[in-house]
């Protein structure tokens, strides 16, 4: 564990590295130009009204993190292993392109039932970012959709018989064991989230998903009542999920902003 | 904003019609009890009603509870035409105590059969509340006279040896 946080933690300073030089490089592509301008500023007055508009630049890149909650939940839940890597790509101003990958383990504790889920999946979609970000904030406020996979395995460990009419006494659970493999479930899911750069290039952010269940294949003579990924099994279809995700903005590109409303007042005045 | 505002819905909705999972459902079908009619010797179309039939699984100091109502012993009583006993879900065999006109003030009328129920069991899957029950296939019983007092149930045949429902009959006996 400790290994992998120090990787955490160090790959992002690598890139940290890399992200000052690029950064420096356009600055020093888009001053270039300016000098001259400068120099020729005196003659031409309407030159200094587009100066002071400094271009707006929107950051392209890719955003990578790890859910913290499923990460830490192992710590404190025996019957809890996961973790989830979250991912997404600035395609337009406000279209994201998002995956999560993850891994989870979970052993389900009922009343009469006591399984373990263990299985990986993968959720890929779209966010669609609702904030207006003022000046060069990058802040997030998203609504998106996903469609989610997940392969996994069920254990059931042991269950109860349920025996309305105890006359005989009730039994004591009875140890199965029995492990069922080559489950698969597919579902969509509705994702709402938010997520605030903290500090340069580090978002912390935190979301909930609505799922609906489109296919799952069911083991026989028992039911999938935790599928990786998609979380608890209810009697619908439906399911809910929450991660909160700390994660990394490795910026790739710059493009301009275009603003039309501004060209319009420039001219009125 | 009024998107949000719908999903929020759905998702209130969506919790709220998860929550009744968590508990079993009493018209659930889970473990079934085996139902036993009683019919006429005389005439095997005519259901016949047992008078103050009490039934007792061996080594079972409490009798089969027919009458939930009654305070006293008269719960262990039955006078209908048909009954429904549990079978054991640990074991293969169950056994059963059938005294008919029990408590009679003639004592001649008092008469116990001894039965002994043979089954093969599989449990399976209900739900997540209810866990799984037991759905048993009778394969024979054996009757036996332990008091010596004759017979009662003169016949016995197994109408439907697969234990999955109680609102059929699975044994029938005749008297």
């Amino acid at each position: 564990m400790k290994h992998i946080l120090k990787y955490f933690f160090s790959i992002p300073l690598l890139f940290s590295m890399f992200l000052v030089h690029a950064q420096e490089t356009v600055k020093t592509k888009e001053t270039a130009p300016e000098k001259p301008k400068s120099e020729i500023k005196k003659p031409a007055g309407q030159e200094t009204a587009t100066d002071t508009i400094l271009p707006k630049t929107n950051r392209y890149g890719l955003r990578v993190g790890v859910d913290l909650y499923k990460l830490t939940r192992g710590f404190y839940d025996k019957d809890y292993k996961g973790v989830e890597f979250v991912g997404d790509f600035r395609l337009t101003k406000k279209y994201y392109l998002a995956a999560e990958l993850g891994f989870e383990d979970k052993t389900t504790d009922d009343d009469r039932l006591n399984s373990t889920a263990t299985g990986t999946y993968i959720k890929g979609g779209f966010d669609y970012n609702t904030y207006q970000n003022w000046l060069d904030m990058e802040n997030l406020i998203t609504i998106g959709l996903r469609g989610g996979f997940s392969t996994f395995s069920q254990q059931l460990n042991t269950y109860k018989i349920y025996n309305p009419n105890p006359y005989w006494g009730q039994q004591t659970p009875i140890v199965s064991g029995e492990k069922y493999n080559g489950l698969t479930a597919a579902w969509l899911e509705v994702a709402m989230g938010l997520k605030a750069k903290v500090f340069n290039n580090v978002f912390v952010g935190f979301g909930v998903q609505l799922k609906l269940l489109v296919s799952n294949k069911e083991p026989g003579n028992f039911e999938n009542l935790y599928i990786p990924g998609f979380n608890r099994t209810y009697d619908g279809n439906f399911g809910v999920g929450f991660n909160y995700t700390v994660s990394y903005f490795i910026p790739l590109y710059k493009k301009k902003v275009i603003v039309p409303e501004l060209k319009n007042v420039s001219p009125k005045k | 904003m009024k998107k949000i505002i719908s999903f929020l819905l759905v998702f209130a909705f969506g919790l709220s019609s998860c929550e009744k999972d968590d508990i079993c459902d009493p018209d659930t079908p889970t473990t079934p009890r085996l139902v036993i009619t009683f019919y006429d010797i005389n005439n095997s179309t005519l259901r016949k009603r047992v008078n103050n039939l009490r039934v007792t699984g061996k080594d079972q100091e409490l009798s089969v509870v027919f009458n939930e109502s009654a305070l006293d012993d008269t719960k262990y009583l039955t006078s209908a035409d048909s009954i429904a006993i549990p079978l054991r879900t640990d074991t293969d065999i169950t056994t059963y105590t059938f005294i008919n006109n029990y408590g009679s003030t003639n004592a001649s009328l008092v008469n116990s059969d001894e039965i002994n129920f043979v089954y093969s069991r599989q449990n399976s899957y209900v739900s997540r509340a209810c866990g799984f029950k037991t759905i048993f296939n009778l394969s024979a019983f054996q009757r036996t006279d332990p008091t010596g007092d004759g017979v009662w149930m003169q016949d016995i045949f197994i109408i439907n040896p697969n234990i999955e429902l109680e609102n059929e009959t699975h044994i029938k006996v005749f008297f």
